[in-house]
């Protein structure tokens, strides 16, 4: 009969498990909680940094097979989350969001705020908290999207976020007719950002989402000048056009020292939804081939569907049901970006101190 | 990653000696900017960067001077610092890069004279 094995040994074996986006096994990252070891049976908690981490079943399955090896007959993962955050400076208006994520693109019409909105939906379900800012004051679009009659309410001096979908979200949208435009110069537009980060309720979130206008200018700069913003997210379509005005973006975020947390191809590809033939009709595969140029992950490709459309405009996000080809393509991008926030978040960034 | 590995501050000493602001960088360089020397590198709009004519003499040389300093500063987003001057100034966001490209010490003047003949060649 072999010695009883102690939590020591489980934990030598556990650092055999490496997580294949931080390069670093599970047990140096703090990954593993309440070890227990009772005689030939072992269980234990891994905790995640991101919701739907694309590679969380083979870890775990890998996890089992390391632990059992020293002879244990019975292993238990549970799995839970813990989304985190940066170490740089935190943003007295926000406080209590761990991750700031700009989605932008340069150019407009490629389906940002379709991708923004299917995001916090996708990441929402997977179990983060999740807010969305429609920061493009002249087109806003997340209500519609979104959908729901909720309206923003002020208590108490702040305004509390209409919530769709477990999401919690803003848009000047609310506080417009519809039939009329904004029409403002640049100190406007500075003051909106501000108080929509400021004087929304956003409470706790893991991740707030902002949906940004096209282009390069005042909304954008506003933003990364008012927060320290975890990353950026670039949407583009596989067209040259696309992504030469999208590289425009990226140079925008690299200058104000932004991380680009990676690029989503939209409007991919077409399948023929009655013959089933697929055409490429923006070409195909631009966008992965532009982020491998430049350095930058690629979180995925979205095909372009009437059905994506459909439910746009009719305020239910394809991401809610990820049993379609789109829904699943918006959960794995999802999945793709949440992994790419731990990574960000998990390097080590230098804090400035400032005295 | 994904942004450029360009040096940034790890720290920023506002009253850093001898009427300058002290700035330790990422990679090992310190750097030392007079105050004087640093209003007039502003690159607000309206001071432009190219640096004010010398400061003008008081209209009110009764009054005294007041010695330029700033009085305090703030991190803007991850890549600038804005630095509110006992002169009322505070517009300036000062990007790291710019802070590091107009550094006055004796190695990096010269590299920018190099930089600045090879251009003329």
């Amino acid at each position: 009969m072999a010695s009883r094995i102690t939590a020591e040994q489980v934990l030598n074996s556990l650092r055999a498990v490496e997580d294949p986006h931080l390069n670093r096994d599970i047990v140096s990252l703090g990954f593993v909680k309440d070890l227990e070891v009772s005689d030939r049976r072992v269980s234990f908690t891994l905790e995640l940094c991101s919701p739907a981490y694309p590679v969380q079943e083979q870890m775990v399955a890998t996890a089992k097979q390391v632990v059992k090896a020293l002879g244990v007959s019975e292993v238990q993962v549970k799995l839970t989350l813990q989304v985190t955050s940066g170490r740089g400076p935190k943003s007295s208006l926000i406080p209590d969001v761990k991750n700031t994520i700009a989605v932008a693109s340069g150019k407009g019409g490629v389906g940002k705020s379709t991708v923004a909105a299917n995001l916090a939906v996708a990441l929402q379900r997977a179990g983060a908290k999740v807010g969305l800012m429609d920061t493009d004051v002249y087109g806003p679009s997340v209500p519609i999207l979104m959908g729901g009659s909720e309206q923003p309410r002020v208590v108490e001096g702040k305004i509390e976020p209409p919530v769709a979908y477990g999401v919690r979200m803003i848009s000047m949208a609310y506080f417009l007719p519809k039939e009329e435009a904004v029409i403002w110069r640049g100190p406007m537009l500075h003051k909106t950002v501000q108080q929509f980060l400021g004087d929304v309720r956003w409470g706790e979130l893991d991740y707030l989402l902002m949906d940004l206008p096209p282009g390069t200018g005042d909304i954008q700069l506003s933003l990364s000048q008012s927060i320290p913003l975890t990353g950026a997210v670039i949407v583009s379509t596989p067209q040259d056009l696309a992504l030469t005005v999208a590289s425009k973006a990226i140079a925008m975020f690299q200058k104000l020292k932004v991380p680009i947390l990676g690029v989503v191809e939209n409007m991919s590809y077409y399948v023929c939804p009655s013959c089933g033939h697929r055409d490429d009709i923006f070409g195909h595969g631009g966008a992965r081939e532009a982020s491998n140029k430049l350095g930058f992950p690629f979180l995925g490709e979205i095909p372009l569907d009437v059905g994506i459309r459909i439910n746009s405009d009719a305020g239910k996000p394809v991401a809610l049901d990820p049993s379609t080809l789109h829904g699943k393509a918006f959960e794995e991008v999802a999945g793709a970006l949440g992994a790419q926030i731990c990574i960000v978040n998990f390097q080590a960034e230098e804090t400035i101190s400032l005295e | 990653m994904a942004t450029d590995s360009k040096p940034v501050p790890k720290n920023i000493r506002l009253a850093g000696g001898n009427d300058a602001l002290a700035v330790q960088w990422s990679d090992g360089h310190s750097s030392a900017y007079p105050y004087r020397y640093l209003r007039d590198k502003c690159p607000c709009a309206t001071c432009g960067g190219a640096g004010l004519p010398q400061q003008a003499p008081s209209p009110f040389p009764m009054l005294g001077v007041k010695p330029l300093k700033p009085e305090s500063a703030e991190l803007v987003g991850r890549y600038a610092v804005q630095i509110h001057w006992n002169d009322r100034h505070s517009s300036g966001i000062y990007s790291f890069d710019y802070l590091r490209q107009i550094c006055p010490c004796s190695e990096c003047a010269a590299k920018r004279e190099q930089v600045a003949n090879a251009d003329r060649l």
